[in-house]
């Protein structure tokens, strides 16, 4: 059975049909959370709220997007709301802008071949990976939602109601900012 | 066209999102412009990096019985 008829049956009410759909999505979903949330019992909350929303308005939705971009949409406003109250430090929107939009101005160097790249691999994880959790909330999820997770620009911007430049520009500048992090950790190693 | 302009466009560039005559011009700027050329390598590294941090892992089983029973619960205040 296609999503469409699945969605067409559990607006009936037919609740083998829900389960199916939350069968075919949940992994996705959950992983989105450990992805955006980091650690599984905001990824298990995150998974169980967008069901139960989903099922709530399950009657508006009108199927100008597919269901999994709908539940994404769900998730993702989740996602940022739980985020939000993190105590997670994070970097301001105006310092990301300046840090990022002036890297024209700066000294590069290329590390793209640097030895550390492979030998240090496990650091650099960690460094990366704390950078991406000091990005503001709608950069961190829309950089997971494009870069890791591999959705479109046309889809984030569906889910997120954003503009297509708006989107672009989130995904720009958080790259710059990654970026300038690792660069950092090579200058402080002389290269 | 000079590298603020070559830099705003490697996002477009790395994404297949770049016009056809920008994708020129730009290409031929990363070929005789080492910083922009620099840039571009070590975001796509960073990209290469990011995508190696996460795993994908299966829902505990817990996970999963409280999310049926949860939906479960639901149906039933919806049905009353």
């Amino acid at each position: 059975m296609t999503e469409i008829e699945l969605v067409e049956k559990a607006k009936t009410g037919d609740t083998k049909a829900f389960e199916e759909l939350v069968n075919r999505t949940k992994d996705k979903i959950y992983n989105l959370g450990i992805k955006i949330l980091g650690n599984k019992e905001d990824a298990a909350d995150l998974l169980q709220e967008t069901y139960i929303k989903a099922y709530e308005s399950l009657s508006n939705f009108e199927g100008r997007s597919s269901f999994s971009t709908w539940l994404y949409r769900i998730a993702t406003n989740f996602a940022l709301m739980k985020l939000r109250k993190e105590k997670y430090k994070k970097i301001s929107i105006d310092e990301l802008k300046n840090k990022s939009d002036g890297i024209y101005k700066k000294e590069i160097f290329d590390w793209s071949n640097n030895p550390y790249f492979f030998y240090k691999n496990e650091e650099l994880k960690e460094i990366l990976n704390s950078a991406i959790n000091s990005l503001p909330p709608k950069y961190k999820t829309i950089f997971i939602l494009h870069d890791i997770e591999g959705l479109s620009i046309s889809e984030i911007s569906e889910i997120l109601s954003l503009s297509i430049p708006t989107v672009k520009t989130r995904i720009h500048r958080s790259r710059l900012y990654l970026r300038e992090k690792l660069s950092e950790y090579f200058k402080n190693k002389g290269n | 066209m000079n590298c603020e302009k070559i830099i705003k466009l490697i996002s477009d560039y790395i994404d297949k999102q770049i016009e056809e005559t920008e994708k020129e011009i730009f290409e031929e700027h990363i070929k005789i412009c080492k910083k922009c050329e620099s840039i571009l390598n070590t975001i796509e590294k960073t990209l290469f990096l990011s995508k190696s941090i996460y795993r994908n892992k299966k829902i505990p089983q817990k996970v999963e019985k409280s999310l049926y029973y949860q939906i479960k619960k639901i149906k039933i205040r919806y049905k009353k």
